[in-house]
């Protein structure tokens, strides 16, 4: 029996200080803000108070908003090629203090370093190249003149990527020359708050880059604010439906990214052992708080038995514990909310009559945790098969035929992404044509790239993040 | 000696029919007044039914079929442009406007049907991402549209709110009010072509009666709106829409590229590269 035995490695806390309680950056500046409302944002994995953020007031969103109006037109004035190496200087700057910003992401979300470290941090800066490069070439992008800004964008990240969805976000609204408003998720917040400073580091110019911090009452106060020319929202389909809803009728540009309930394709042809890797990344990457994480997995009968062996005794490895421990696999979820979610929504399978599998592990005294879980004997209408649990909870469901693997594929209101395993190409592409999903991996599961649109068929959501497609979530045609 | 008067009908699965209601509505034109079907609730879920079908059939023709039986249409217009002009005269052109709409609105059938097996080609690429991997962003069609004509007495302009789904494999349900006779006029050509039945479904009515309906079903996976259309109706489409994520489009470019852009969805597939 090998031993799987590791001593810790803990990633210093040091190189990173968090102030007691953080004000709003508009305008340049941290500014004291109007409200005084203010709510503590603690460690997830310990349930240790970090800082307190301020919940913004209409009074804020307003004073954010008017910065923004006056950064357009500074902003505007700036010429393509300046604000193209704003934004490289932002990228480089981002790499330099990588680290910092790994450790406090770690600290404030419950992520394993490793990934912060080796994923979150190099997918920030390299968006930020990766849209400087656009920055002077709108005009190549789309071979229409008429494409102009929105103005004035709002945008709303989640807690599952925080940095990264910022990055999403900002890097392409400043690119196509528009100024944001940003409101981080309130769990959250930190890591915005320590990319402003990179801001005033970078020299952007005053009022381009806002950031506020609150909960959703701040959130639909930026949906709602009569001066907001465009809304990027990343969340739940839910609150996504709400945004749509209150810009019914206003001329608002809107994009959404929202959720998911991807299935990951297995065939009998597969090469198993990849694919055990995969569905594994593909639903415990990042506690599966991931919208677009593989948390169906669609079993060709005839493997069934053979993978789900190999996969629970693959499962039983992932070292779930302290984020900040190098060899950690799976860190903390992300708050007690999710967790309690995550909890019901299991429940409720076992219920239903799903057969559970838990690692047996042993999780932290404090702090939110949940043992990696694997659902088999399930039907299609358990809520564990059609409802996003946004945690690390896979369900299985079977297959007889690749018609019938599409078919239950598409069986959902969701179509963000899916995953394909075998190694016959041409079914490859027969099944990829086939499914309802904005993105398709096939041998591989969980890939990101800035020049790689990202975003949802269906109620997943409309308009894309990332490569030549995301420019056109920012800009709008001028007839 | 008593001149016979054609009976417009909606044309919806490859057929022409009758509203199930029953229930018509006057349309006075120069010469003469028609009675055109005032569609109702139930014909707009049926005129669904058929458009997902035809989406399947349409969707999957090859994209130099399309542009065959696109380019085709011209040809049909073409060999009808007197009974055209004539319509279009009674509705209120002059003889030279409508000799320049015909033309306008042939113009456009050939550009889209040269588009039909481009568009996949301008709109998708292959992103160089950060690895060893095989990257490309492609299209998919929407899926079922329904299309509020702008209705000013323009063959152009009609095809200008079915020709940019149409052309990228969506169905089009296209509802006319004002416009109708034109539009059921055009069902005809639609008839003698070779698109799928329920590829193109024309309707005739009042928009006000449908417009709960279409922003609700949960089939229609896209609205786009080329007519002026009160706030308080729009912000209500806008509303139930929200309830599926539904896309709503309204006054769309009608120019180049990004007249398509709005009916695709584009998808994302990625593979290793290896040994």
């Amino acid at each position: 029996m090998v031993n799987w035995e590791y001593s810790e490695s803990i990633e210093s806390q040091d190189i990173v200080s968090i102030k007691d309680k953080y004000q709003n950056f508009v305008n340049g500046k941290f500014q004291q803000p109007n409200s005084k409302k203010y709510i503590d944002t603690i460690s997830p994995s310990s349930e240790e108070f970090l800082s307190k953020i301020v919940i913004s007031n209409e009074k804020d969103v307003d004073t954010a908003v008017q910065s923004a109006q006056m950064g357009f037109e500074k902003w505007e004035n700036t010429t393509p090629h300046e604000r193209s190496k704003y934004l490289f200087k932002l990228a480089r700057l981002i790499q330099e203090r990588s680290r910092e910003f790994a450790v406090l992401e770690s600290l404030d979300g419950g992520k394993p370093i490793k990934e912060s470290r080796d994923f979150d941090l190099p997918q920030v800066a390299a968006n930020f190249f990766y849209f400087a490069g656009w920055a002077d070439k709108i005009d190549l992008s789309w071979g229409a003149k008429s494409l102009k800004p929105y103005g004035v964008v709002g945008q709303i990240i989640p807690w599952n990527f925080p940095l990264l969805m910022l990055a999403w976000k900002v890097a392409p609204a400043l690119a196509t020359g528009n100024t944001v408003v940003l409101k981080p998720a309130e769990t959250t917040s930190l890591t915005a708050l320590l990319f402003a400073d990179l801001c005033e580091q970078a020299g952007i110019p005053d009022g381009v880059v806002n950031i506020i911090t609150g909960d959703g009452t701040t959130g639909s106060l930026i949906v709602n604010h009569k001066d907001i020319n465009k809304i990027a929202f990343t969340g739940s389909t839910q609150v996504g439906k709400l945004i749509q809803k209150s810009l019914a009728g206003r001329d608002v540009g809107l994009t959404l990214e929202l959720g998911g309930k991807a299935a990951n394709i297995v065939y009998e042809d597969a090469a198993i052992d990849q694919a055990v890797e995969g569905v594994v990344n593909g639903i415990f990457f990042n506690q599966g708080h991931v919208c677009c994480a593989g948390s169906r997995l669609l079993l060709q009968e005839s493997i069934h038995d053979e993978f789900i062996t190999k996969l629970e005794k693959r499962m039983q490895t992932l070292r779930v514990g302290n984020p900040l421990d190098k060899n950690t696999d799976i860190g903390a979820v992300n708050s007690k909310e999710q967790l309690n979610k995550i909890q019901e929504l299991v429940n409720e399978g076992v219920s239903d009559g799903g057969k559970i599998f838990q690692t047996e592990c042993e999780l932290p005294g404090n702090g939110f945790w949940f043992k990696p879980t694997l659902f088999t004997d399930v039907q299609p209408s358990y809520s564990i098969a059609r409802e996003e649990i946004f945690g690390p909870v896979l369900t299985t469901l079977t297959f007889r035929t690749p018609q019938e693997a599409i078919e239950i594929a598409n069986n959902t209101e969701y179509g963000l992404s899916a995953g394909i395993w075998t190694e016959k190409g041409s079914k490859i592409l027969w099944t990829a044509d086939r499914l309802e999903a904005g993105v398709v991996w096939a041998n591989t599961f969980n890939k990101f790239d800035p020049a790689s649109p990202f975003g949802g068929y269906k109620e997943s959501g409309f308009g894309r993040e990332g490569g030549r497609h995301g420019l056109l979530s920012y800009l709008k045609a001028e007839s | 000696m008593i001149e016979i008067k054609k009976t417009y009908k909606n044309y919806v699965g490859g057929k022409y029919v009758r509203s199930e209601s029953g229930k018509t509505f006057t349309l006075s034109l120069k010469n003469d007044s028609y009675e055109v079907p005032l569609t109702s609730k139930k014909d707009i879920r049926d005129a669904v039914t058929s458009s997902k079908k035809g989406f399947q059939n349409w969707s999957q023709i090859s994209p130099y079929t399309k542009t065959q039986i696109l380019y085709r249409l011209s040809e049909m217009i073409e060999g009808n442009k007197d009974s055209y002009t004539e319509l279009l005269i009674s509705g209120g052109s002059t003889r030279n406007q409508a000799k320049k709409d015909i033309e306008t609105a042939i113009k456009n059938i050939v550009w889209y049907a040269g588009l039909a097996d481009k568009w996949e080609q301008v709109a998708g690429n292959l992103n160089p991402v950060n690895g060893e991997y095989f990257n490309i962003s492609h299209q998919n069609p929407i899926g079922v549209v329904f299309s509020l004509n702008a209705d000013n007495n323009s063959l152009a302009s009609l095809l200008n709110s079915i020709l940019q789904p149409l052309t990228v494999g969506c169905s089009v349900i296209s509802f006319s009010e004002e416009s109708s006779i034109i539009a059921l006029k055009f069902a005809e050509d639609i008839n003698n072509s070779d698109f799928p039945d329920g590829s193109l479904n024309i309707l005739s009515g009042q928009f006000e009666n449908v417009y709960e309906d279409i922003s609700k079903h949960v089939e229609i996976n896209l609205v786009s709106i080329y007519k002026e259309v009160p706030t308080e109706i729009l912000t209500k489409i806008q509303e139930n829409a929200s309830n599926s994520v539904k896309r709503i489009i309204y006054m769309p470019s009608i120019d180049g590229i990004s007249s398509v852009l709005p009916f695709l969805e584009t998808k994302t597939v990625w593979h290793p590269k290896g040994t």
